[in-house]
């Protein structure tokens, strides 16, 4: 497989980092604007819309946050910063960037890793 | 077969790299596991049943000690070693440093067989620590290595870039600031030998100290001044402090501006999500200026030129002496670091290389000149041959699945490794055995696909008879497949008054399924008007046919009694269609303007027939039957007419009894009505079927040839290829036999010739004498009248772009009259 180079969509990365923060924020307050749906609608062009074209499939990238997984040395999605003592039963503990994963079709690459701090939950 | 050795490796002490000599240039592969970078931390992990080798080690470094193991080339020739507790063996600097190299291996994907290296070493290494690193790259499994010292590496990268590969006689220093280790070196070439003739280091200095610089000189006590904190530093840095993990998120936010410091004069750094000792919440942004990290780091920066300076006076020499300063290193990227060692020994610095490949770039141009000397024997004691009989779920619903296999053959010395191809995980180099179980993590809703690959004690790779691993993983496994494509009803722009189906979800896509489209809508919806309309109506059935002919099974209708405000026309609305496991079927349209949702579940077994649009759809289908029939008459195509007119006769009884419907009629007789009209839906679509499709496929060879020729004419190689793409496909769609379909193609190659003339100065010209002719009836003459203006003189000065734009604006001038109106039924189409 061919890996596409992620380096020309930083610009884009950088966008879905901010979506990323705002939905964050979003969930800590009560509002009735709606703006979640706003948000979605983002996230969707990220992911349908704004690379495709008529002649290929879906193509796009949206990202995942990963707050609350288990983490491991074999987890290659992200990039992880081990706080506390332990380095037994890590789970991720703050999300620093998002994962954000290229999409095409029905598959999927890593095309940005993720930063976080993870911590053992002992 | 190559007779140089070719390939480079930097063996660094923080940072390792691997590059080639390919036709006079070099390539620097990549980290495999790591996209985008092409270093691979020297750090190997070791945990019970696994190495673990580069970034991942490197994440492990500080807290697990006594299991991960860094830095070691400081140790290299001594009789160090390193106890490691979970194998509970102890491992030599020459070991750990042949792990790297071995995983260096696997970044070269070239399918060359590595069996000669140049590997570089500090220009500090005696010859005991030299052999140790010679002894590493036999252990790795490589049979000639040849050694260079780090600067010289430098220094021919630097001469190989400029292409003059006789660098004048003369001085030069080799400054070397990495991520955690410091290097300067004195090159001197002479009478075309290149020698390092001095040199000096410190092995605890680096990029990474001034990321903790930043964090516990500036941004801790500005967050203590601001808030209530006992010793933030301390309950920051210390492992069991109540703010470790922020300490270590913070670190990486200082390191991004740190980088963004080099190319701006500020970088902002946002501390949240903590409370302070009174539970108050932090929210700060700190800025932080490039003068004030300037400050932060000038004095381990002075620390360095010192060091240059005790090696010019311990060689007699002074700046005049060095030709040039050559920056190398990740660090050096700072414009500080440059500029301050620049400015106070007075010596140019060189940037002209990349610093963080530079070393590993000039040992490949070093291999190329040494003569590969290795009996080319035949390995084929490495034909080990090796069976695999994998056992796993092929479709899991869980976060991991276990892979399990058994293995026959010689397993012994062997490793293995699974990773996945998305690059998102990777097992570590694990011994292969009998049986074998991991557990693959999966990313959820799509196909997983991961790859065993066998590695002998050398890492080469060994062949066996394993398939790539795929397992789907989430809710489509139970989920069942559409048996018809589900579509939604919007106006046809290019028929107008007439309806046409857009494709929502295909045939034999998996259930759950959803999918949100907005559409501009095309008339207003006043509020109170009943009359004003939208219809959101879901079909299932083949996209190609009628929207008449298939079944409805979902309708919203949204007028202008619901509506909380005026909607304006083109304003969106947003429509999600939803299929559940057990085809319920959710619509909702959602007006932006007046930010309302209309929301309905439609169940597969309970039938919703609107009698207001059945109603209209009965008219609508009459009027087109007549169409029909007298088309066909017209073109004395009999059969056809003969077979509508025999649906006309059945199209009337149908239409009476629609009449007689009520609004709230009780009966089952809508429910026939719409069988009995979809019916005869489809009797037309078959009748017509042919017509419509010849229609379509002479509009696109009529198309194509217009397109092709305006390719040759005025095409770029991008509209070239877009256009071979669709001819391509022409087999595949004409068999389709769908005019949709057909049309489809039109449209895509109608745009390409849109494209290319908006470019044209004969059609822009055109287009211009076309608007000034309606000039007087623009709505603003002022603008239109300095529009056309600009326009001329666009034309007299050739400035097709400029002339472009004109023409865009004066169509926003022309009033909506002008524009075509068209006739909608839905409202919103395509």
């Amino acid at each position: 497989m061919l890996e596409p180079n992620f380096k020309q969509y930083k610009p884009y990365f950088e966008l879905l980092d901010q979506l990323f923060e705002i939905e964050r924020k979003l969930e800590s307050i009560q509002e009735s604007n709606s703006i979640s749906r706003n948000l979605n609608k983002m996230k969707d062009i990220f992911e349908t819309n704004l690379f495709s074209n008529s002649t290929s499939s879906e193509i796009g990238f949206a990202y995942h946050n990963p707050i609350g997984e288990t983490y491991n040395e074999t987890r290659l999605d992200l990039e992880a910063s081990i706080a506390g003592n332990s380095t037994e039963n890590l789970v991720i503990k703050e999300v620093i960037k998002p994962i954000i994963r290229y999409k095409s079709g029905g598959s999927t690459l890593i095309a940005r890793k993720g930063v976080v701090v993870v911590e053992s939950k002992n | 077969m190559e007779n140089t050795i070719n390939i480079g490796i930097d063996l660094g002490t923080t940072n390792s790299a691997i590059a080639k000599f390919v036709k006079g240039d070099v390539i620097v592969f990549n980290n495999p596991l790591d996209y985008g970078r092409s270093t691979l931390p020297s750090v190997v992990y070791f945990k019970k049943d696994r190495i673990v080798i580069g970034n991942k080690a490197k994440e492990y470094l500080e807290r697990d000690p006594k299991n991960v193991v860094g830095l070691f080339k400081r140790k290299m020739g001594t009789s160090e070693s390193f106890q490691i507790k979970s194998i509970n063996e102890s491992k030599t600097p020459i070991d750990l440093s042949a792990q790297v190299l071995k995983e260096l291996k696997t970044f070269v994907n070239t399918g060359d067989t590595l069996e000669s290296a140049v590997i570089t070493i500090p220009a500090s290494f005696d010859s005991i620590q030299s052999n140790a690193t010679k002894e590493a790259g036999k252990q790795a499994g490589f049979k000639q290595v040849v050694l260079l010292q780090e600067p010289i590496a430098a220094s021919l990268a630097y001469a190989n870039m400029k292409k003059s590969k006789e660098l004048t006689d003369g001085n030069w220093l080799v400054y070397d600031l990495g991520g955690g280790t410091f290097d300067v070196a004195l090159v001197r070439i002479k009478d075309g030998e290149m020698k390092v003739v001095d040199h000096e280091g410190d092995n605890f200095l680096g990029g990474s100290d001034f990321d903790r610089l930043i964090v516990e000189k500036l941004i801790i006590p500005k967050i203590s001044e601001e808030y209530t904190f006992d010793d933030l530093e301390n309950q920051m840095k210390s492992a069991t402090g109540k703010y470790n993990a922020k300490y270590y998120s913070l670190l990486n936010q200082a390191e991004e501006a740190k980088i963004r410091l080099s190319a701006v004069s500020s970088a902002e750094i946002i501390v949240e999500r903590m409370e302070d000792e009174e539970g108050n919440e932090v929210d700060m942004e700190i800025t932080i200026t490039k003068s004030e990290f300037n400050d932060l780091i000038k004095e381990s920066i002075d620390g360095t030129i010192e060091m240059i300076k005790t090696i010019l006076t311990r060689n007699s020499m002074t700046s005049n002496d060095i030709q040039f300063n050559l920056m190398v290193g990740g660090s050096t990227f700072i414009p500080y670091v440059r500029q301050r060692v620049e400015e106070v020994l007075q010596i140019p610095v060189n940037c002209e290389i990349d610093p963080t490949t530079a070393v590993s770039v000039g040992a490949a141009y070093y291999a190329a000149t040494k003569q590969k000397e290795v009996s080319t024997e035949k390995s084929d004691k490495k034909q080990t041959s090796i069976s695999i009989k994998a056992s796993y779920n092929k479709a899991s619903k869980e976060t991991d699945e276990l892979f399990a296999a058994r293995i026959t053959g010689n397993t012994e010395g062997l490793f293995y490794k699974i990773v996945r191809q998305d690059g998102g995980f990777d097992s570590g180099l694990k011994e292969l055995s009998e049986r074998i179980n991991e557990d693959l993590p999966l990313v959820e809703n799509t196909y997983n696909f991961f790859t065993l690959t066998v590695y002998d004690s050398q890492n080469n790779v060994i062949e066996t008879d394993i398939e790539p691993i795929g397992i789907n993983s989430g809710f489509g496994i139970s989920g069942q497949p559409l048996p018809e494509d589900i579509c939604l009803e919007v106006d046809d722009y290019d028929n107008p008054g007439h309806t046409r189906l857009a494709l929502i979800f295909e045939r034999n896509s998996v259930l759950p399924t959803k999918r949100t489209l907005t559409f501009p809508i095309n008339k207003p919806i006043l509020k109170g008007n009943q009359s004003d309309r939208l219809w959101i109506n879901v079909y299932e059935g083949p996209q190609t046919s009628l929207p008449e002919a298939n079944k409805l099974i979902g309708v919203i209708e949204i007028s202008g009694k619901q509506v909380s405000r005026d909607i304006a026309k083109g304003s969106d609305l947003e429509i999600t269609i939803m299929i559940s496991e057990s085809r319920d079927v959710t619509v909702s349209g959602y007006l932006n303007m007046s930010d309302q949702e209309f929301k309905n579940v439609f169940n597969p077994k309970e039938r919703d027939t609107n009698i207001t649009l059945l109603k209209g759809q009965v008219l609508d289908l009459s009027s087109k039957l007549d169409e029909e029939i007298e088309l066909a008459t017209e073109k004395e195509d009999y059969e056809t007419a003969s077979a509508l007119s025999k649906v006309k006769r059945e199209m009337e009884a149908v239409e009476e009894e629609a009449d007689k419907l009520t609004d709230d009629d009780v009966t089952d007789k809508r429910y026939q009505l719409e069988d009995k009209k979809r019916k005869i839906a489809q009797e037309i679509d078959s009748a017509t079927k042919n017509k419509r499709l010849q229609k379509a496929t002479n509009h696109y060879y009529e198309t194509k040839a217009e397109c092709e020729e305006i390719i040759d004419e005025s095409g770029n190689d991008h509209e070239r290829k877009t256009f071979n793409d669709i001819v391509s496909q022409e087999s595949a769609f004409m068999a389709t036999k769908s005019p949709l379909k057909i049309q489809e193609k039109s449209d895509e190659l109608h745009s390409i010739i849109g494209q290319i003339r908006w470019r044209t100065p004969d059609f822009l010209k055109g287009i211009f004498a076309h608007l000034q002719r309606d000039q007087t009836k623009m709505n603003d003459q002022s603008q239109a009248k300095s529009l056309v203006d600009a326009g001329n003189f666009a034309i007299e000065s050739q400035n097709w772009d400029r002339l472009r734009e004109i023409n865009f604006g004066l169509l926003d001038l022309l009033p909506r009259g002008s524009k075509e109106e068209i006739t909608t039924k839905i409202g919103f189409g395509l």
